[in-house]
C-alpha cells in the first residue's frame, strides 16, 4: 500500500544511475561554475593589459562612484489624472467579466485591472460555462496583449499605410473581383457572423466563407449530426476514453475538468471509474484508474470491441487490451445511463462507433448532450482543402483571413503558402506578422480580446459578452469593422454588437437598457435580457452535414480493416502550448509539461525500452543532451529530440503540435525563438531558431478530415544531440514513503469514520521517547508520541491565535493541469529565466507540480526477499514500470512550517515566522547565502542567480524586460533583484488587503472572501485556501479529514499545507 | 450636592419644558433639532470645499444667516440644494436673485446627494459651527496670513546658502595663494638685497608640503580636527539617505495648503480622497481641483498664474466657462513628496480608516505649509490641536519611525468585530501560552503584539 510503495521521478532515479545519485545530492548543480584551471587556461586571458593594481584603483573607483550615485536624492514624478474615471481608485483593483476565444480554448473570465491596466486573469465561476474552470493557457493570455511585437497599424506589404488608404484600396479590390474567400476559425460570435454575412451580402455571388479549427474536430461533428455535442462528465459514474486528453486538450478541457472533479470526491461515497486506452502519456492518461496503453491503429478497434462487448455482437479482439475492455464494458453495462464514452480519433467512422456506444448505453440527454451542442469546432476540413486548391488554381482573387493562420496550421501549408502567392488581394487580421499575415497583401490587425467587445454563442442557448478592459495599445481596429467599412457600414462594433441582441437599439439607450449592463457585468446574458437575436445562420448549408449519417456496422469493418506499420505516431496537443496560438508566450513556455516535465521545447516521446534499444540517451540532465531521432512520414521528415516518456506503448511516438512557430523569422515575438547561453537569438544561417518543429504537416486527410495518427512511420536515430530543460531531477522523493499518500476506494470507505491519524493508509507518525507515556511502569519502544507532540523548539504560538493561514491540496482532484502555476506567476511577477537557466536547474517557480510515477508492484521487502538481492538491487528489478505506471500529481509549494527549518538557519533573520502562521521573506533583510534553501526539506526556495529585470541573458524571455510587457506586472508585489532568496508567501498581498478589508468594513475575514491566486486558478478546487484557526472554515474541515497529512510529517516541522490523500477507484489487488 | 435650591430646581423644569417643546419644533422646521456634530462632518465633505459658514464668498455664497434668507421656504430650500436647476424651475424671486447674482461666475451647484436628514444636520452646524474647545479655535487662528504665505513663497524662491559659500571660500583660496605668492616674492627680493641665493624654483604643491613640514603640529591639530568633523558629516549625510524629512520640493503649480486646507477649511480628504479606501491617498485630479476653480480663477497670491495652469491640464475656457472640445489634456507632473521606498507596502485606508490615525499625525502641520512638505519629528510632535497624536522621537518616514508607532499605539479592540473575533481567538488560546500571557498582561493591545512588527506585513 501507499506506505511502502516506492516512487520516483524520473527513470534514472528508479534505476539509481550515477548521475542521478548525484543530482540527489545537491540543491543547486555545481556545473555552471567554471574552474580555475579552465579559468586560467582562457587563451585570451595573456592579452588584457589591465595591471593588478589598475584592477584595484578602478575597483575603487567603481565603488565609491556607485556609493556616491546612490547617495542623491532622485526626484520622483507622481501624476495623477485629468478626469479620473468615476470606476477607477487608483491602488484598487476592478474586475471585469470577459470571454476568451481563440479557435482552440474557450473560457469566460474575470479580468483584474488596476489603474486600466489587465494585470491578472481568472475563472468567472459564478457565471462561467461549466464552472467557469480556465486552463493555463487562459490565465496566461494577458501576457500576449502587450506584446511589443503586435502589429502598431495597417501595413500593406512592408510599408505602413493608413486605414482610410486601406478601405480604399480593399474596396476596389473586392469591387473588382470575381471570386471573394473569407477563411476564418469557427465564427462562434453572432455579430461576426453579421459582420461577414454583411460583407458576403455586399459582394453577393462572388463570396464563399471557409471555416477550419487548427485542431479539428470534423470527423467528432460529423459522427454526431454536424456538432459536437457538449459532454457532462459529472454525471459519469464510468468513463471510458480511448485517446481523448478531455483533461488536457480535447474539445474543452477546462470545463471538462470541473466536471470530472466532481466525480472525484471521495466524501460523496463513490469515485467514477475512468478507463483510458491511449498510446502517448496523456495529462487524461496519468489521471485515469485503469489506462492501457494500445497502438494508435487500434483505437478503432477498441470501441468496436466495447460496442460489440455491450451490444453482444460479435466479440472483436485487440491486442493485449482485451481484458481491459472486458472489464469497461461489464463497468459500463453495469452504469448504463450514467456513463460516458469518449475518443480522441478525428476519424467519424470511429466517432460513430462512440457515439454508439453512448446511445446504446442511454447516455445520451445525459452525459452527452446533442440537443444543446457546440457551436465550437465547426471548421470543415474538406472545404479548407478544396479552397487551398482553389487558390493554387489562381480562382481566388480577394482572400480573407480572420482569426487563424492556415499558413502554420494547415496541414500543407506550404501549399497554403503557395496558393497565396497567386491570389490577387490578400488581408489578414491577425495581431501579428505571423506566417501568414506577412506573406498578405495587407495586415489589417484586429484588437487584441481584452481591447474588444464581442459576443459569443459557444454552445446553443448561450451567449457570453466580451468586454474591453484597456483601449487598444496600438493603431489597430476591429476586424469586424473593418468587413463593415469594406460593405459600406459606418457602424461601431459596439453599436453593432447591441444591434444583434436589440433590433430597437440605438446609441442614444445605452445608459438606460439596464439588462444589457447586467449582462456586461456578469459577462453573459441571464435571462434578463429578453432581446437577444436568434445566431445568424451561416450563409451556406455545409456540405459535410448534408451526407447521411453513417452506419455503425461499417464503421466496425472499416476499423477492423485499419493496419498500423511497425511505427505509429500519435500527435498531441501539450497542456502548456496547445496548438501553438501563445507560441510567444515565455511564461507558458517555461511552465512545465505535466507528464514529461519539460520546458521550452517539443520532442518525440517514446518508450524507454525501445531507446534503449536503438540505443538511445535515456537520462536527460544538463549535461547529457538528447539524442536526435529523424520521423519520416510519406515525403516529409523532422528531426527531433527523443524523450523518453514512461507509459508510452512500444513502437509507438508522440509529437506535440504547436510548435516550430516563425520558421519563416517571421516577427512573432522574442519569446518565440530559441535563445543561447548569452541571452541573444540562436541563429540558423540568417533565420532565429524555432522552438521545436512543425508537426501540422505530418498529419494528412483522409475521409474528409484530418486525421492526426500516422499508422505508418519511419524512426530513425540521426547524428547530433539536443539539450532538454527538464525540470524533473531536481525534485527527488529519496525513496521517502511519506511525500504522497493513496489508497483505494474500498480502503477509503471502510475506514471512513476512523480519526485522522488512525486509517490504515494515514497513520498518525509517532516517535518513541524517553519517557513512560503509556504508563506502563518501564520506558521502552512502546512508548511513543506523536511527532507534533516532540519539540525542540519552544513552539510558535500560531495555533488558535489569530490567523493561521494555510492550503489543503487533495491529491484525489489535482489532475496537474498547471493552471495554478501560471496564475501564481502572474500574480506574483516570477521571472521567466529561459530555458539554458532551466537547464541548470535555476528555474523560478515559486509552485510546482511533482508528477510522481509509481510502478504499481510488490514492495521493497518482498522484492528482496523473492530475489534474494540487496535494496539497491532491490529497487532495479522492481518489474518495469515503464510499461504503464500509475502517476501522482503533487503541487509543492513552500509549506509554511510552523518549525521552519529554513528559519534557524538564516544568519541574518531574513526569513522569519509570523503569527499568522506565514513563513515571512523579507527580500530586503536577504543576503544571499542560501542555506535556507539548503535546509528545506522541500526544495521549494528559489534564489534570484542574476537580476532577471535588467540582465541582458534574459530580455528575450523575461516580460519584466520589455518595457510594453512590464505592464503586466502586479504593483503590489516586489520585483526581486540579484542575490536575494524568494519563495512561495502564500499570496500575502491578497492576505493583507483581505484583512485590511475586513476591517474596514468592520466584519470578520470570511471564509472564502481572501484566496491565494494557486486556489483561485484550480478549475477542481484541489488547493483550498482558508484560517485553519476559524473552525467553521471549510480548510480546517479538510485538514482534519482522516486523509489529511502533512508532506515529510516525520521530520516534524509543522507546516500549515495539508494534503489529503490519494484515492483511487481501483481494487485493493492493484495498488 | 443633593442640596439643590428650589429656584434651581425650578429652572431644570423650565429647560426641560423648553427642550421637549424646541423637540416638538424640530419636526416643523428644517432649522431647528439637527445633530450639529453630524453636520459638521457631512459639511466638510460635501459643502465646505466651495461654502463658507460665515459671510465670505468661497466658490459660492457664504451661508452665515441662511435660516433667515429662507425662513418659510424649507422644502424648496431641500429641493434647491437636492437640485438647483430644478428648484430654480419654481421661479422662486430670491432664487432667481441668487442665479443672476453667482452662476455666471461659478456655474451651477451640483445635485447633491443629501437627505432631508443630512441637510438638516448640516444646517444646525451651518448655524452655530460648534468650537471643540479653545484648541479648535486656536487651530483656526494659528492659520497663515496671506502676507505671510507671501513671505514664505518668496522665502522658497530665494537661493540657498551653498552658493555663497562657494564663492566665499573660492575668493578665499584666491587671497591664501596670492598671499602666498607675495610673501614668495617679497622673501626672494629681501634674500636678493642681502645678497643671499633666490629660492629654489617650486610647484605649488611642493611649496604647501614644505609649510605643511614646518608647521607639523599646527597641521595635524588641523588634520585632526577635519578628519573628525567630515567622519561626524560624513556619518549623518550616510544616515540621511532615504530620509526626507524636512523635504519640499519645488511644484509645478505653486499650490498652497495654508491657503485650500487651513483658511478655507477644506478637509484633507476632499482632495485626497482614495485615502479612506485604497493604499494610495492619491493627488486630485484636476477635474477635483475644477469643482471650486471652475468658479475661482483668481488666487489671492498668484493671481490667475497658478489657476491657469489647471485650465491648461483639462481644456477649460476661463473666458466662456466652458470645457474645450477635443483637447489633448495634459496631466500635470507633481514631484512626490512623501516617497517610500518600492519594498514598502503602506496602506493609507488601513490607517486612515481602520486605526482613526489623523492625517497629522504623519504628515504634520500640512496646514502650515504652502507646497507638500515631509515634516520633522519636532514639527509633528509640536501640533497641540491633534486629538490622539502619538508622539514619536525617530525620524519621519523611516522604518525606525514606523516601529516606533506600532509599539506605542493601542488598538481599540472593541471598535470592529474583526478585532473582537482577534481578541476572542486569543482569550481562548492564551492559558498555557507564555507569549500570549506576557501579551495579555497589561490589558491592552498594540499594534505590535498583534503582529505589527513582523516583517510581512510590509514587505513581500
Amino acid at each position: 500500500m501507499g506506505s511502502n510503495k516506492k516512487y520516483w521521478s524520473s527513470i534514472d532515479e528508479l534505476q539509481n544511475t550515477t548521475a542521478a545519485q548525484e543530482a540527489l545530492g545537491s540543491e543547486f548543480t555545481r556545473s555552471g561554475e567554471q574552474s580555475v584551471e579552465a579559468f586560467l587556461s582562457d587563451s585570451k586571458l595573456n592579452e588584457s593589459n589591465t595591471g593588478r593594481r589598475d584592477f584595484l584603483k578602478f575597483m575603487g573607483f567603481g565603488l565609491t562612484a556607485a556609493t556616491l550615485a546612490a547617495c542623491e536624492t532622485p526626484v520622483v514624478k507622481i501624476i495623477p489624472y485629468v478626469t479620473k474615471p468615476e470606476e477607477i481608485t487608483p491602488g484598487i483593483a476592478n474586475f471585469y467579466a470577459s470571454t476568451y476565444y481563440d479557435g482552440t480554448d474557450y473560457g469566460n473570465l474575470l479580468v483584474k485591472t488596476r489603474e486600466g491596466r489587465p494585470t491578472f486573469i481568472k475563472g468567472n465561476k459564478n457565471f462561467g460555462i461549466a464552472g467557469g474552470g480556465l486552463n493555463s493557457r487562459m490565465n496566461a493570455s494577458v501576457l500576449g496583449l502587450y506584446d511589443s511585437a503586435r502589429l502598431k497599424g495597417p501595413k500593406k506589404g512592408s510599408a505602413d499605410i493608413d486605414w482610410s488608404g486601406l478601405d480604399t484600396e480593399m474596396k476596389a479590390a473586392l469591387a473588382s473581383a470575381a471570386s471573394i474567400r473569407i477563411v476564418s476559425n469557427t465564427v462562434i460570435s453572432p455579430s461576426t457572423q453579421r459582420a461577414i454575412n454583411e460583407l458576403s451580402a455586399k459582394y453577393a455571388g462572388k463570396v464563399n466563407h471557409v471555416q477550419y479549427d487548427a485542431v479539428s474536430y470534423a470527423g467528432l461533428a460529423k459522427a454526431n449530426g454536424g456538432a459536437v455535442p457538449f459532454y457532462d462528465f459529472s454525471k459519469a459514474k464510468t468513463i471510458v476514453s480511448i485517446a481523448a486528453d478531455f483533461l488536457g486538450s480535447w474539445v474543452m478541457p477546462a470545463a471538462f475538468t470541473s466536471q470530472y472533479a466532481q466525480t472525484r470526491k471521495p466524501e460523496n461515497g463513490w469515485l467514477s471509474k475512468h478507463y483510458q486506452f491511449e498510446s502517448n502519456m496523456s495529462l487524461t492518461g496519468s489521471n485515469s484508474d485503469h489506462r492501457t496503453p494500445i497502438r494508435p491503429s487500434q483505437e478503432g478497434l477498441v470501441a468496436a470491441a466495447l460496442y460489440s462487448a455491450i451490444t453482444g455482437g460479435t466479440p472483436v479482439s485487440v491486442e493485449g487490451a482485451d481484458t481491459s475492455i472486458k472489464r469497461a464494458a461489464d463497468d459500463l453495462k453495469a452504469n448504463a445511463g450514467a456513463s460516458l464514452v469518449v475518443a480522441g480519433s478525428n476519424d467519424p467512422q470511429i466517432q460513430t462507433i462512440v457515439a454508439a456506444i453512448n446511445s446504446v448505453l442511454g447516455n445520451v440527454g445525459v452525459t452527452v448532450d446533442t440537443s444543446n451542442s457546440l457551436n465550437l469546432f465547426k471548421g470543415q476540413d474538406d472545404q479548407m482543402s478544396k479552397l487551398v486548391d482553389e487558390m493554387n488554381n489562381g480562382s481566388v482573387d480577394v482572400l480573407i483571413v480572420y482569426g487563424t493562420n492556415p499558413a502554420y496550421s494547415w496541414i500543407e501549408g506550404d501549399k497554403f503558402v503557395a496558393g497565396l502567392q497567386k491570389v490577387k488581394t490578400s488581408v489578414c487580421f491577425n495581431l501579428f506578422a505571423d506566417e501568414t499575415g506577412s506573406r498578405c497583401t495587407y495586415m489589417a490587425p484586429d484588437n487584441h480580446y481584452l481591447e474588444s467587445w464581442n459576443d459569443y454563442s459557444p454552445v446553443k442557448g448561450r451567449t457570453d459578452l466580451a468586454q474591453p478592459t484597456i483601449s487598444p495599445l496600438y493603431n489597430t481596429r476591429y476586424a469586424q469593422e473593418s468587413m463593415l467599412r469594406w460593405a459600406d457600414n459606418g457602424a461601431t462594433y459596439y453599436d453593432y454588437i447591441r444591434q444583434t441582441h436589440n433590433g430597437a437599439y440605438s446609441a442614444t439607450m445605452m445608459k438606460t437598457d439596464s439588462s444589457w449592463n447586467t449582462a456586461v457585468h456578469n459577462g453573459t446574458f441571464a435571462g434578463t435580457v429578453t432581446e437577444v437575436a436568434a445566431p445568424v445562420e451561416t450563409q451556406a448549408a455545409p456540405v459535410m452535414m448534408q451526407a447521411a449519417p453513417l452506419n455503425v456496422n461499417d464503421a466496425i469493418n472499416y476499423v477492423s480493416s485499419i493496419k498500423g506499420g511497425e511505427w505509429e505516431l500519435s500527435l498531441y496537443q501539450k497542456v502548456t502550448m496547445g496548438a501553438g496560438n501563445h507560441a510567444n508566450n515565455p511564461m507558458l513556455h517555461e511552465t512545465p509539461d505535466p507528464i514529461t516535465k519539460v520546458t521550452w521545447d517539443n520532442y518525440v516521446t517514446m518508450s524507454p525500452a525501445d531507446m534503449k534499444e536503438m540505443g538511445l540517451e535515456t537520462y536527460i540532465g544538463q549535461c547529457d543532451c538528447a539524442s536526435l531521432v529523424k520521423v519520416t512520414v510519406g515525403d516529409k521528415s523532422l528531426v527531433l529530440p527523443a524523450y523518453p516518456t514512461p507509459g508510452q506503448k512500444s513502437r509507438t511516438i508522440g509529437i506535440a503540435l504547436g510548435y516550430g512557430r516563425g520558421a519563416g523569422n517571421e516577427e512573432i515575438g522574442k519569446a518565440a525563438y530559441q535563445t543561447g547561453r548569452e541571452g541573444v537569438h540562436l541563429m540558423d544561417g540568417d533565420k532565429r531558431q524555432t522552438i521545436g518543429k512543425n508537426a501540422f504537416p505530418l498529419a494528412s486527410i483522409s475521409n474528409g478530415v484530418i486525421n492526426y495518427t500516422v499508422s505508418s512511420v519511419g524512426v530513425a536515430q540521426e547524428a547530433g544531440t539536443y539539450a532538454i530543460a527538464t525540470t524533473q531531477m531536481h525534485s527527488t522523493v529519496m525513496g521517502r514513503d511519506s511525500v504522497v499518500k493513496e489508497t483505494t476506494i474500498s480502503t477509503f470507505l471502510k475506514e471512513k469514520d476512523k480519526k485522522k491519524g488512525e486509517a490504515s493508509y494515514n497513520k498518525a507518525v509517532t516517535l518513541p521517547v524517553h519517557a513512560d507515556v503509556n504508563k506502563d511502569g518501564s520506558i521502552d519502544v512502546n512508548d511513543r508520541q506523536h511527532i507534533n507532540e516532540v519539540d525542540l523548539w519552544r513552539e510558535h504560538p500560531v495555533e488558535g491565535v489569530g490567523h493561521r493561514w494555510g492550503l489543503t491540496i487533495d491529491l484525489t482532484s489535482c489532475f496537474g493541469c498547471g493552471a495554478c502555476i501560471t496564475a501564481c506567476h502572474t500574480e506574483n511577477n516570477v521571472p521567466v529565466v529561459g530555458k539554458d537557466e532551466v537547464l541548470r536547474h535555476r528555474d523560478m517557480h515559486w509552485l510546482r507540480i511533482d508528477r510522481y510515477s509509481s510502478s504499481a508492484q510488490d514492495t521493497l521487502k518482498e522484492t528482496k526477499e523473492a530475489n534474494n538481492v540487496g535494496t539497491i538491487e532491490a529497487y532495479r528489478l522492481m518489474e518495469s514500470p515503464e510499461d504503464n505506471p500509475q502517476t501522482v500529481h503533487m503541487p509543492m509549494m513552500c509549506q509554511h512550517c510552523n518549525h521552519a527549518p529554513c528559519e534557524t538557519v538564516c544568519p541574518v533573520a531574513a526569513t522569519v515566522h509570523s503569527n499568522e502562521g506565514l513563513n515571512n521573506m523579507a527580500y530586503n533583510r536577504c543576503i544571499g547565502t542560501r542555506y535556507c534553501a539548503n535546509n528545506c526539506p522541500y526544495k521549494v526556495r528559489r534564489f534570484n542567480w542574476f537580476n532577471y529585470v535588467t540582465n541582458d541573458k534574459f530580455a528575450m524571455v523575461n516580460p519584466a524586460q520589455d518595457d510594453q510587457l512590464r505592464w503586466v506586472l502586479n504593483p503590489d508585489v516586489t520585483v526581486r533583484t540579484r542575490g536575494v532568496m524568494e519563495k512561495c508567501s502564500m499570496c500575502q498581498q491578497r492576505i493583507q488587503a483581505g484583512k485590511t478589508e475586513a476591517k474596514r468594513n468592520g466584519t470578520i475575514v470570511l471564509d472564502g472572501n481572501i484566496q491565494t491566486a494557486c486556489a483561485e486558478a484550480c478549475p477542481t478546487n484541489a488547493i483550498v485556501f482558508g484560517d485553519l484557526n476559524d473552525k467553521t472554515s471549510m480548510n480546517t474541515k479538510r485538514s482534519e479529514s482522516v486523509r489529511s497529512y502533512h508532506a515529510l510529517e516525520e521530520v516534524g516541522i509543522k507546516p500549515n499545507i495539508f494534503y489529503m490523500t490519494k484515492v483511487r477507484n481501483i481494487e485493493e489487488s492493484e495498488a | 450636592m443633593m442640596r439643590l435650591s428650589r429656584s434651581f430646581r425650578g429652572k431644570i423644569f423650565v429647560s426641560l419644558s423648553v427642550l421637549i417643546l424646541l423637540t416638538f419644533n424640530a419636526f416643523a422646521g428644517i432649522f431647528d433639532g439637527g445633530d450639529a456634530a453630524k453636520g459638521e462632518s457631512l459639511f466638510k465633505a460635501n459643502c465646505a470645499s466651495c461654502h463658507k459658514v460665515t459671510d465670505e464668498v468661497l466658490a459660492a455664497p457664504g451661508l452665515q444667516g441662511i435660516d433667515s434668507r429662507w425662513k418659510g421656504k424649507d422644502a424648496l430650500l431641500v429641493k434647491w440644494i437636492q437640485n438647483p436647476q430644478a428648484a430654480a424651475a419654481s421661479g422662486d424671486p430670491y432664487i432667481k436673485e441668487l442665479v443672476a447674482k453667482y452662476v455666471p461666475t461659478f456655474g451651477w451647484m451640483q445635485n447633491q446627494a443629501v437627505s432631508e436628514a443630512e441637510i438638516k444636520d448640516i444646517l444646525a452646524y451651518v448655524k452655530t459651527p460648534p468650537v471643540t474647545g479653545p484648541v479648535a479655535a486656536a487651530a483656526t487662528n494659528k492659520c497663515m496670513t496671506l502676507e505671510e504665505i507671501k513671505k514664505e513663497k518668496e522665502k522658497n524662491e530665494e537661493s540657498d546658502g551653498a552658493v555663497w559659500f562657494i564663492i566665499i571660500g573660492g575668493i578665499l583660496a584666491i587671497i591664501a595663494v596670492t598671499a602666498a605668492n607675495i610673501s614668495r616674492s617679497l622673501k626672494n627680493a629681501i634674500n636678493e638685497r642681502e645678497g643671499l641665493a633666490p629660492l629654489p624654483e617650486t610647484t605649488y604643491g611642493k611649496a604647501l608640503k614644505s609649510w605643511m613640514w614646518e608647521n607639523k603640529k599646527f597641521v595635524s591639530v588641523i588634520g585632526l580636527f577635519l578628519f573628525c568633523y567630515f567622519a561626524v558629516v560624513g556619518y549623518s549625510s550616510l544616515m540621511d539617505i532615504g530620509v526626507y524629512d524636512g523635504y519640499t520640493p519645488d511644484q509645478p503649480i505653486w499650490f498652497s495648503h495654508a491657503i485650500h486646507n487651513c483658511q478655507n477649511e477644506i478637509d484633507c480628504q476632499y482632495c485626497h480622497s482614495s485615502a479612506a479606501k485604497s493604499k494610495h491617498a492619491g493627488i486630485p485630479s484636476a477635474n477635483v481641483c475644477m469643482n471650486c476653480h471652475k468658479g475661482i480663477n483668481k488666487g489671492a497670491i498668484t493671481g490667475e498664474v497658478e489657476i491657469a495652469k489647471i485650465y491648461d491640464a483639462i481644456g477649460f475656457d476661463v473666458t466662456t466657462k466652458t470645457y474645450k472640445a477635443d483637447y489633448q489634456e495634459k496631466p500635470i507632473q507633481w514631484n512626490k513628496v512623501n516617497n517610500l521606498p518600492d519594498h514598502v507596502y503602506f496602506n493609507h485606508s488601513a490607517h486612515v480608516t481602520v486605526g482613526k490615525i489623523d492625517c497629522k499625525n504623519c504628515h504634520g502641520p500640512q496646514q502650515m505649509y504652502t507646497v507638500g512638505h515631509v515634516p520633522t519629528a519636532d514639527e509633528i510632535n509640536s501640533q497641540e490641536d491633534v486629538v490622539g497624536l502619538v508622539k514619536l522621537e525617530r525620524r519621519p518616514f523611516t522604518m525606525g519611525w514606523c516601529l516606533e508607532c506600532h509599539n506605542k499605539k493601542e488598538i481599540d479592540l472593541n471598535s470592529s468585530a474583526y478585532y473582537q473575533e482577534m481578541h476572542e481567538r486569543f482569550k481562548a488560546s492564551a492559558v498555557g501560552q507564555r507569549t500570549l500571557r506576557d501579551i495579555m498582561e497589561d490589558g491592552s493591545a498594540t499594534v505590535r503584539e498583534l503582529g505589527g512588527w513582523e516583517c510581512g506585513k510590509c514587505h513581500y
